[in-house]
């Protein structure tokens, strides 16, 4: 099948790295805000895919290679025609103190994602609102929130775990 | 002291300067201990690849302070904090109770 690199949507590049990393026994996670771009279908575009995986980086670099996606530095990866970048975060996926309990499979021509749930997503991107004061993360929480459904009683769980109970009333409010 | 688990002891350094004083820049870091500023540097940045760390300009300096999201966090800053203890006290003077309290700007050194 033959790839438009110009015009890729980050869905289908997602589809399609995932593919080619489990083709070559490589796990991956898909994790930040391409998992908003997914879940809100573009409302929020990422420009990078951010992916977790216990593999290691130099099985990756070869993997990726092959359709032409090339190391820049640490872990980076560019290809020249194509408008995202894809990056390698450190293992263990984990939304502030906890692991990671569910995961998503979005089916796609390309091939399947593994990703973030629609309710950790909403809790990764609230982390950022959390810890840094982030205005932009609060709006792509409360994007997913609205576009999917989630499990806001688990939003709030977290939320109160983490410390964070009256800046979740805030998220809470907005989602009004 | 941690150095055989951290691999190096700039690590161990860079790691009890950010529990003490919560943030840090590059060249600060290398004038408290009086190591080359591109060895703390090289450390930082395996620790921010790592998801330990993280930065932000702040004007034209990097600052590094310990990632919130980091899963291990607290357990992190217990052990760095129980480490802490066992520092001899001249270390402790030394690298670890230098004035933090604002100064203001014009006023003699």
């Amino acid at each position: 099948m033959k790839t438009d690199w110009k015009n890729i949507d980050i869905r289908t590049l997602a589809g399609l790295v995932s593919k080619t990393l489990k083709d070559k026994g490589i796990d991956t996670l898909l994790v930040g805000g391409a998992c908003v771009s997914i879940y809100t279908k573009n409302r929020y575009l990422s420009s990078d895919l951010d992916y977790v995986t216990h593999s290691s980086i130099k099985d990756v670099t070869p993997a990726l290679e092959e359709i032409g996606f090339f190391r820049d530095k640490s872990r980076h990866f560019i290809k020249e025609d194509c408008p995202f970048f894809i990056e390698f975060i450190s293992p263990p996926p984990a939304i502030g103190s906890e692991p990671i309990k569910e995961v998503e499979h979005i089916r796609t021509r390309r091939g399947t994602i593994s990703l973030f749930t629609p309710t950790d997503c909403v809790k990764d991107r609230l982390a950022a609102f959390y810890h840094w004061n982030d205005p932009q993360s609060l709006g792509q929480a409360l994007m997913v929130a609205k576009a999917q459904k989630v499990n806001i009683k688990e939003i709030k769980r977290w939320s109160v775990k983490e410390g964070y109970k009256e800046k979740y009333e805030v998220f809470k409010d907005r989602l009004k | 002291m941690l150095e055989s688990l951290f691999g190096n002891i700039v690590v161990e350094k860079i790691l009890f300067f950010l529990n003490t004083y919560g943030e840090g820049y590059p060249l600060g870091m290398a004038k408290t201990f009086g190591v080359p500023v591109n060895r703390i540097q090289q450390q930082l940045k395996r620790l921010e690849e790592g998801g330990i760390v993280v930065s932000r300009l702040a004007g034209r300096v990097r600052l590094y302070t310990f990632n919130p999201r980091y899963p291990f966090l607290n357990e992190l800053k217990a052990f760095i904090s129980k480490a802490y203890e066992f520092l001899p006290e001249e270390k402790k003077e030394k690298y670890y109770r230098l004035r933090t309290r604002p100064r203001r700007a014009g006023k003699p050194s």
